[in-house]
């Protein structure tokens, strides 16, 4: 017992001496609110495993400060409807000192395409020839459409004309794994700071698992002059939010989030407060189903008509920066010229209770009831889910009279019961995973996974193929437009609100970015302001 | 010789004697005289009238305030006991065209203006733009010059107006306009006004919440009362006097009734065991012992399977029943263990050998000696069942929302304790309340019922 006490009072020492910004020793301390639960790239899944490998790896490309695609490992790079070609640097480096070759990307894509790595997100490189037949096991990985003529240059065949294809590539699955160092491991691949290779800005020299980790800096980065810190350290990895406040106020880590009861005092302390929308998009999501009520389209509209979404953002949720939601296509994505949703404004849906009211009666009468239906509610575990779902039983009952049981699950349980079809309404979210409204387009396709209600259109689908297949923006944003209408129309999904993030910094701290795609946030190129000019 | 005549009457007996022992008071039962002591007793009779008021909160209160605890009253989230309620009678929100309106802008550095009068329903900002120039616009509830910072980033905005609609309340805003540069960095060009936000409602939503009959008789202007809500509302606007009323009903039954029932199947058991002892004796503890060990989580959810509830359906018939099937064995362990002692007792004795039965002796001589801890236990598995119901309506497994109870209440109250305590503390004060006073019932039931501290005062 008394050995146990020693050893827990001198991890927390350990972790004491650290503040959130260190001017002498040129390093930060941040909390992160989970442990990735590996560092294999081709397996990553979760957005905090993408935020470290974001600040320790470094892709083919990567989004610049500016929010623009640059070249990190690749110098140069061009894409043509059958093949992309990307010319690798030559003073891009592993953490050991030996130069990162195209070999290495083709060794990584191969990995992650293979059957028994399970990687969730192989599909990504679906766009790459022969990668879906290796993925279902029809074709040995060395038939994949990637060579390396020489060890600076990687050509990729693809399988279809991607036109966001270089797009994709900031996206962990596509980082660079070295051959040699991957099969020495052992199948230890990424569980711990040695099981792990860097190419990037940092490097991790300790993780000690479910307390803390530091990245310091790799000295065999190419890119040197952008790199400001000499270390970052993650003293704390809790989800808590008011531990992660306090140890803000108690200049332990430089950045904090905030909640809507924490906003006054926010204000009071004199706070600069910043705001980040993270780009994803949160709806309910019905079930398709046979047998479902949910099937039906008048029932489906009476609900969309019913719920006041401007009402629970503003008064229930209170949250800053979330928007209210109006279409499955989140406000920042790019149209043709400018932004898609000015391109493709969507009708705005006002509530109505009379219409509604209508509309149930319909469906009732379809459904052959003699009283509203009563609908079960999949919700998330988490306090947000919880008013949510809260507020739209009390809507849909004072409203319609429809009896809603809200089914509350943790993330991994919902996700079961989403896939199995086991609800009729669930609250959902959807974050891009590149940047193109079709990370969005695709996900009510009848061959979507994703697609858990099982929403089946002919009309939809065909939709889909265009935005998927055609190269010209004017068409795909078109189609996308169409896709935009065609959820709205039939009530496919009821958009709820766009998230947004409200945090404050430690005001030493500049170049600090944050981001929908790619690593967010990152820290990789910031530096300490001393204030002495 | 004298002859003496003896008549049937004098062989009859004497009339007891009048002044011999005399009980001079009415014989006391044994729950007489509990009842007596207890009476004496002025905290546990406090108490038991405190019980009285939580049963008769929790079934006579819904009858004499009326009010739906599920009804969300979205005007007045969150207030405490005694907020404000007046509220001004204003036309309907409508969408905001600000190219259609003509305004004329304010004589300040950014022409920052207030369109139209700023209410609940929305506070509408315009300013004069440059092509080409961007801004941020903040929100603060302190005045910036005072705290030295804007506050609250509402949005960036390459246009010239705002509609701000997120949670206003009645009060003074700070509303600071920034301009950005070409890489969205802040300039020194800022302005800050000053907005008082009046509470308003619809006339349609006056109507819906029955605060007035007919738009006939509704004033644009006029002034109104919104719901009253005696201890506040929660995080939806519900009522808390209506929620703690329905709440405690949940609460008490299962603070209540499981001990109830699983003390008293823990008595039976420990002094059947206790009183038989031997193998008998020893095979029931190890039976006691082997339910001791299984999980009470599981078989929660395994009635709950078998009860066929399903997801959003309230789990509290199979939590009392999971109860009462596992946590028997801690009363029947301590009874028992009472009961072993007192079996070897001289008045047991004594009262065998004076021809008692084994009912007579148990119920007349070793359960009134065991009431003291058995009550003791009781009381202290009044809170457990409470927090037990509380810590299983937090992990989905209780009461389904949304359906309140204390327990349940106090959970979503700890989230904004700091800014809204009134949520927390009265479902806490009403679980602090029952469980002090049946404690205190607890020790003035095991000080009247103790036979050894019979007529000692």
């Amino acid at each position: 017992m008394l050995v146990l006490h020693y050893a827990s009072s001198s991890l927390t020492g350990a972790v004491t001496d650290v503040s959130a910004v260190d001017v002498e020793r040129n390093s930060i301390s941040i909390l992160i609110r989970e442990e990735p639960p590996q560092l294999d790239s081709s397996r990553a899944t979760d957005a905090v495993s993408g935020m470290v490998l974001g600040h320790v790896m470094e892709g083919l490309v990567r989004m610049g400060l500016d929010g623009r695609l640059e070249g990190a490992v690749a110098e140069d790079w061009e894409v043509t409807p059958t093949t992309a070609t990307f010319w690798l640097r030559e003073d891009a480096k592993w953490s050991d000192g030996q130069a990162v070759t195209a070999a290495d990307f083709i060794f990584s894509w191969q990995t992650a395409l293979k059957p028994e790595t399970g990687s969730e997100y192989a599909f990504l490189l679906f766009a790459v020839k022969n990668a879906e037949a290796i993925n279902n096991g029809t074709l040995p990985p060395s038939a994949l459409g990637v060579s390396a003529p020489n060890p600076n240059t990687l050509v990729i065949e693809l399988e279809r004309p991607v036109p966001f294809f270089d797009k994709m590539l900031v996206f962990p699955t596509f980082l660079p794994i070295r051959e040699d160092f991957f099969l020495a491991t052992e199948g230890r691949f990424g569980a711990d700071a040695d099981q792990l290779l860097y190419n990037g800005p940092f490097q991790i020299t300790r993780w000690v698992h479910g307390s803390s980790m530091t990245f310091e800096r790799n000295p065999h980065f190419w890119n040197q002059d952008e790199i400001h810190l000499d270390a970052i350290h993650v003293p704390y990895i809790t989800s808590d939010a008011t531990a992660s406040l306090n140890f803000f106020k108690d200049s332990k880590i430089a950045m904090t989030g905030l909640q809507a009861e924490n906003l006054t005092e926010a204000m009071r302390m004199g706070w600069q407060i910043r705001q980040h929308r993270d780009g994803t998009v949160f709806y309910i999501d019905f079930n398709y189903r046979d047998g479902r009520a949910t099937d039906n389209l008048n029932l489906r509209r009476a609900i969309q008509l019913a719920l006041d979404m401007d009402e629970m953002v503003y008064k229930v949720t209170k949250l800053p920066g979330y928007e209210p939601g109006v279409s499955l296509f989140p406000g920042w994505l790019m149209g043709e010229k400018t932004l898609l949703r000015q391109e493709y404004p969507p009708t705005k849906i006002i509530p109505n209770a009379s219409a509604a009211k209508a509309y149930l009666q319909t469906a009732m009468q379809e459904l052959g009831l003699s009283e509203p239906p009563t609908l079960v509610l999949l919700s998330g575990d988490n306090p947000i889910s919880s008013v949510q779902s809260e507020w739209v039983q009390q809507s849909l009952k004072t409203t319609l009279g429809i009896a809603v049981k809200i089914d509350k699950q943790i993330f991994k349980q919902r996700l079961a019961k989403m896939t199995a079809g086991d609800f009729d309404m669930v609250l959902a979210g959807w974050g891009p995973d590149y940047n193109d409204p079709l990370t969005f387009g695709d996900l009510y396709a009848s061959w979507n996974k994703n697609n858990r209600g099982e929403y089946n259109s002919q009309e939809l689908d065909t939709l889909i193929e265009t935005a998927q297949n055609q190269l010209e923006p004017a068409v795909r944003m078109r189609a996308f437009g169409d896709i935009q209408q065609h959820l709205i129309d039939n009530a496919v999904l009821l958009p709820m609100y766009e998230r947004g993030v409200t945090y404050v910094v430690d005001p030493r701290i500049k170049q600090l970015k944050r981001r929908v795609i790619g690593p967010d946030p990152d820290w990789s190129r910031v530096y300490i302001d001393t204030g002495s000019e | 010789m004298s002859t003496s005549h003896l008549t049937p009457a004098d062989f009859q007996p004497l009339q007891g004697s009048v002044s011999g022992q005399q009980i001079s008071r009415p014989s006391l039962s044994y729950w007489a005289d509990a009842w007596r002591r207890l009476q004496d007793n002025p905290r546990a009779m406090a108490s038991m009238g405190l019980i009285a008021f939580l049963l008769a909160f929790v079934s006579v209160g819904p009858y004499l305030w009326q009010v739906d605890p599920s009804v969300q009253d979205l005007d007045q989230i969150g207030i405490g006991p005694g907020a404000d309620r007046s509220v001004t009678l204003a036309p309907p929100f409508q969408p905001w065209l600000p190219e259609q309106q003509s305004t004329i802008l304010a004589d300040n550095a950014m022409g920052l203006t207030l369109t139209m009068p700023a209410t609940t329903q929305a506070v509408r900002l315009m300013w004069a733009r440059a092509d080409g120039e961007r801004y941020r616009l903040y929100r603060n509830l302190f005045d910036p010059s005072d705290t030295g910072s804007f506050g609250l980033p509402l949005a960036e905005l390459d246009r010239s107006y705002f509609e701000d609609r997120l949670d206003l309340q009645a009060g003074t805003y700070f509303y600071s306009l920034v301009m950005l540069d070409a890489n969205g960095a802040e300039t020194a060009t800022a302005i800050t006004q000053t907005v008082n936000v009046t509470r308003v409602i619809s006339v349609a939503e006056a109507i819906e919440r029955g605060l007035i009959k007919t738009e006939a008789e509704a004033q644009l202007g006029q002034e109104l009362k919104l719901a009253w809500h005696p201890l506040g509302t929660d995080y939806l606007g519900r009522d808390m006097l209506a929620r703690l009323m329905y709440g405690g009903q949940v609460s008490l039954f299962i603070g209540i009734f499981a001990p109830l029932a699983f003390v008293l199947l823990g008595v039976i058991y420990g002094s059947v065991a206790g009183f038989l002892g031997g193998a008998t004796d020893q095979a029931m503890m190890r039976f006691a012992d082997f339910v001791v060990a299984l999980p009470f989580l599981l078989f929660m959810i395994l009635f709950k399977v078998i009860f066929g509830i399903g997801p959003g359906e309230s789990g509290i018939w199979p939590m009392l029943v999971a109860m009462i099937i596992l946590l028997w064995p801690a009363p029947a362990r301590l009874v028992r263990g009472q009961i072993l002692q007192i079996r070897e007792e001289g008045y047991v004795s004594a009262s065998r050998l004076l021809g008692g039965t084994t009912s007579y002796v148990v119920g007349r001589h070793m359960l009134p000696n065991t009431l003291g801890v058995i009550l003791v236990t009781m009381t202290f598995q009044v809170p457990s069942a409470i927090f037990t119901e509380a810590f299983l309506s937090f992990i989905g497994m209780g009461v389904a929302p949304p359906t309140p109870s204390w327990g349940a209440m106090c959970n979503e109250g700890i989230k904004s304790m700091l800014t809204r305590p009134h949520e927390l503390m009265f479902p806490a004060l009403l679980i602090s309340i029952t469980v002090l006073a049946f404690n205190l019932l607890g020790d003035g039931l095991r000080d009247a019922l103790d036979a050894r501290m019979r007529g000692t005062e």
